[in-house]
C-alpha cells in the first residue's frame, strides 16, 4: 500500500520554444548588443563592437541598454531586437 | 504592429456598429495572457472586448471555460489575422473606432495601460494596485513568429495549463521512507513535515477560500501559487493552520512587483527577504518579538519564515543550485521572520508609521542582508548611542557606496529608551542617523577605481563633526527603524538592503 502526498512543487506548465539557428557566419548581418546597466559592461561592449566590425564584417550594430540590471527587459527594448539576426547580452560586474 | 491611426482589418464575423471595441489576441497557454483575462472580464462589464485565440478550437474552448472569459472570443484560423495586425507578442490589444481606426495598440501586460484603455471606453479602472499581480509582465511571441516544427507551427501543449486545478497527487510506494522520499524531492536541505492529504485538508481549515484560487504567482518562474500549495508548503515547514492568515497576504507581498523578488531571487547578492510582522496577530499566533526574536526562539515566526522560502523554492523556482545565484548566500534563505516588541516602542509600532490602523495587523518585506549587530553599553545620550549605530551604517552595501540602497535599524529596547527619554521623537532619531552617517571623502583618495568611487559626482558633500563627508543615504526615508528583541541588553543591529528604489527593491508592508 502507498502514501499520498499532494505535490508541494509548482506545476505551472512550462511553455518549450525551439532556438532558431545560430547564424553559420556574421558577415552582413545584424548584431544588438544589450547592456543590462552594470558597471563594465559598456566596456565590454565597446570592445565587441570593435570587433564585431573590425574582423567579422557586421553590416550594423545595434547597442540597448535596459534600465536596471535588477528587472527583465521592457517590452520595448525586446521589440528593438527584434529586428536584429543575433544578440549578445553582456551581464558584466 | 498596426500603429495609432490606421485602419485594423477587418475580422470576420465582426460588426463594430457605433462602438469602440478592444481587439484582444492571445495564447491559451500563455501566462501573461492568462494573467490578463480577469481584467478583461472587468472590462467586458462595460465595454465591448473581443478575444481572437491563436489555437485550436479545442485549447480555445478550454481556456474561455476555464477562466471564465466574459467577453466572445473567436479563433484567428491560418493565424491569417495575426499576420495583418502585424503582431510581435501576445497578449496585443488594439482600440479600434467605430470607423475601424487604431485608436491604440499595446503588447504585454500593464495595469497602468489596462486603467487607461478603460478611461478611454469610458469604464471604470479595472486593475488595482496590490492585488498580488506584477504592475507589468512581457508576453510571449506570436504563434505566428514561433519557429517552425518540421514545417508547422509548433503546436499548442495539451490545454492542460493548470489554474483552478487541484495539485497532483503523489503516490510514495510502502516501504519508502516519506520523510527521506521529500527530503530528496522537496524542500531546503533540512527535513520537511509529509504533505499528506489530511494535512493539507487540516491547514487548509484556516483559510476560508477556495484551494484551487491562485493567490500570486511567484516569481522568477512564475509558478502559480494556489492556497492548496500555499497550504502543503505550510505543513512541509510545520505551520499551524491559523498561520494562513499570514502566509496568504504574505505570498500576495512577496509577488508585488514594488519588492522585485524576481529580482532578489536571482541576484549574486545576500538578499533575502525579511519579515516583520506588526499587530495584534504577534500575540495571538505566539510570534516572538523579545530575547531571540532572529534565532530560534518561536514556532510562528521560524515556521512562517520557512513556509515563505519553501514557497520561494517550490514553486517560484529559484533554487540555490541553479536559479539563485547568490554568492554567498544568507542564513535568512532558511527562515527570517522577526516581529516589533510594540510592547517596548515608546514610539508609534511600525506599521502605523507605514499608514495602518494600530490594532490592524501587518506584514512588511525587506530585501535584506544578515544583521550586523552593533553593540553600546556605556553611552547615555541619544546622539551617542545614534553615532554608533551611524558607523555600521556608514558600511552597508560597501564602505565607499553611497546612495543606492536602505536600511533597516533594529533597535533595542534599551537603545529606544535612553533615546526617547531624552524627548526624541523616531523622525528625530532617523534624521540624526541620515545627517550623521556618511563616509570621509578621505577613504577616496587612495582607490579611484574602487566600488563606490566612480559615482562620487552624484553624491552629496557633508561636514560631520568638522570633517568633509559624502551622505551615504538618499534621504531619511531611507532608514526605517524597528524596535525589537528583550529588554535587558543594549545590542541593536542594522539590516542592508539589495539595491533599493525603483530601479531595485522596495519595501512593501501588507494588512493581515
Amino acid at each position: 500500500m502507498s502514501t499520498k502526498l499532494i505535490n508541494p512543487m509548482n506545476e505551472t506548465p512550462v511553455r518549450v520554444s525551439t532556438a532558431p539557428a545560430r547564424p553559420r557566419s556574421l558577415q552582413g548581418k545584424i548584431v544588438g548588443l544589450l547592456d543590462i546597466s552594470k558597471p563594465g559592461g559598456n566596456l565590454f561592449l565597446d570592445r565587441l563592437e570593435q570587433l564585431l566590425r573590425e574582423r567579422f564584417q557586421v553590416a550594423n550594430v545595434v547597442r540597448t541598454t535596459k534600465p536596471t540590471y535588477s528587472k527583465p527587459a521592457p517590452p520595448g527594448i525586446i521589440e528593438q531586437l527584434r529586428a536584429v539576426d543575433a544578440v549578445v547580452e553582456a551581464l558584466a560586474d | 504592429m498596426l500603429d495609432i491611426g490606421q485602419s485594423a482589418p477587418a475580422i470576420p464575423g465582426l460588426d463594430l456598429g457605433s462602438d469602440a471595441a478592444l481587439i484582444v489576441f492571445f495564447e491559451t497557454d500563455c501566462p501573461t495572457c492568462r494573467l490578463a483575462v480577469p481584467y478583461l472580464n472587468k472590462l467586458a462589464r462595460g465595454a465591448r472586448v473581443i478575444g481572437i485565440s491563436q489555437d485550436d478550437q479545442a485549447a480555445t474552448n478550454h481556456f474561455t471555460q476555464q477562466l471564465a472569459t466574459a467577453f466572445p472570443v473567436q479563433r484567428d484560423s491560418g493565424l491569417a489575422l495575426s499576420r495583418r495586425f502585424d503582431l510581435t507578442f501576445v497578449p496585443s490589444l488594439f482600440l479600434i473606432d467605430h470607423n475601424g481606426r487604431v485608436l491604440r495598440s499595446h503588447f504585454g501586460f500593464d495595469k497602468a495601460v489596462l486603467n487607461e484603455i478603460a478611461m478611454q471606453m469610458r469604464c471604470p479602472p479595472v486593475a488595482e494596485d496590490f492585488d498580488g499581480a506584477p504592475q507589468s509582465k512581457p508576453g510571449c511571441m506570436s504563434r505566428h513568429l514561433e519557429p517552425k516544427v518540421d514545417g508547422e507551427f509548433a503546436p499548442a501543449p495539451a490545454s492542460g495549463f493548470i489554474r483552478s486545478v487541484p495539485a497532483s497527487v503523489i503516490e510514495v510506494p510502502d516501504g519508502e521512507d516519506l520523510f527521506e522520499y521529500c527530503f530528496r524531492n522537496f524542500g531546503d536541505a533540512l527535513p520537511v513535515i509529509p504533505p499528506t492529504p489530511e494535512r493539507i485538508a487540516s491547514m487548509l481549515s484556516g483559510a476560508a477560500v477556495n484551494p484551487n484560487e491562485i493567490i500570486a504567482r511567484v516569481p522568477p518562474c512564475y509558478g502559480e501559487a494556489t492556497v492548496e500549495k500555499i497550504a502543503a508548503n505550510a505543513v512541509m515547514a510545520g505551520c499551524i493552520p491559523d498561520m494562513m492568515r499570514v502566509l496568504l497576504p504574505l505570498v500576495r507581498a512577496v509577488c508585488d512587483e514594488r519588492l522585485n523578488v524576481h529580482g532578489v531571487q536571482a541576484t549574486t547578492h545576500f538578499a533575502a527577504p525579511l519579515v516583520i510582522i506588526n499587530g495584534p496577530i504577534r500575540n495571538e499566533l505566539g510570534f516572538a518579538y523579545r530575547q531571540n526574536a532572529f534565532s530560534n526562539v518561536a514556532r510562528a515566526n521560524s515556521t512562517l519564515g520557512r513556509a515563505l522560502q519553501l514557497i520561494l523554492l517550490n514553486i517560484g523556482g529559484a533554487r540555490p543550485d541553479g536559479i539563485d545565484m547568490s554568492t554567498l548566500g544568507n542564513p535568512g534563505k532558511f527562515c527570517y521572520c522577526i516581529a516589533e516588541h510594540e510592547e517596548a516602542n515608546p514610539w508609534e509600532p511600525f506599521h502605523v508609521e507605514r499608514g495602518f490602523q494600530h490594532q490592524q495587523s501587518a506584514l512588511t518585506l525587506f530585501a535584506a542582508e544578515a544583521p550586523h549587530g552593533v553593540s553600546e553599553h556605556t553611552a547615555r545620550t541619544p546622539e551617542q548611542v545614534l553615532k554608533s549605530i551611524s558607523y555600521a551604517l556608514a558600511t552597508v552595501w560597501t564602505y565607499r557606496a553611497c546612495l543606492g540602497f536602505d536600511a533597516v535599524v533594529v533597535l533595542s529596547p534599551e537603545h529606544a529608551r535612553t533615546i526617547h527619554r531624552a524627548g526624541w521623537t523616531k523622525q528625530k532619531a532617523r534624521e540624526f542617523l541620515f545627517e550623521n552617517t556618511g563616509v570621509p571623502v578621505r577613504a577616496y583618495q587612495d582607490a579611484p577605481d574602487a566600488e563606490g568611487s566612480q559615482l562620487i559626482s552624484k553624491y552629496q558633500e557633508i561636514l560631520i563633526n568638522g570633517e568633509r563627508c559624502y551622505q551615504k543615504f538618499r534621504s531619511p526615508d531611507s532608514i526605517h527603524i524597528v524596535v525589537v528583541g528583550g529588554t535587558a541588553g543594549k545590542f541593536s543591529a542594522v539590516i542592508g538592503s539589495w539595491a533599493a528604489g525603483p530601479r531595485g527593491s522596495e519595501m512593501v508592508t501588507y494588512p493581515i
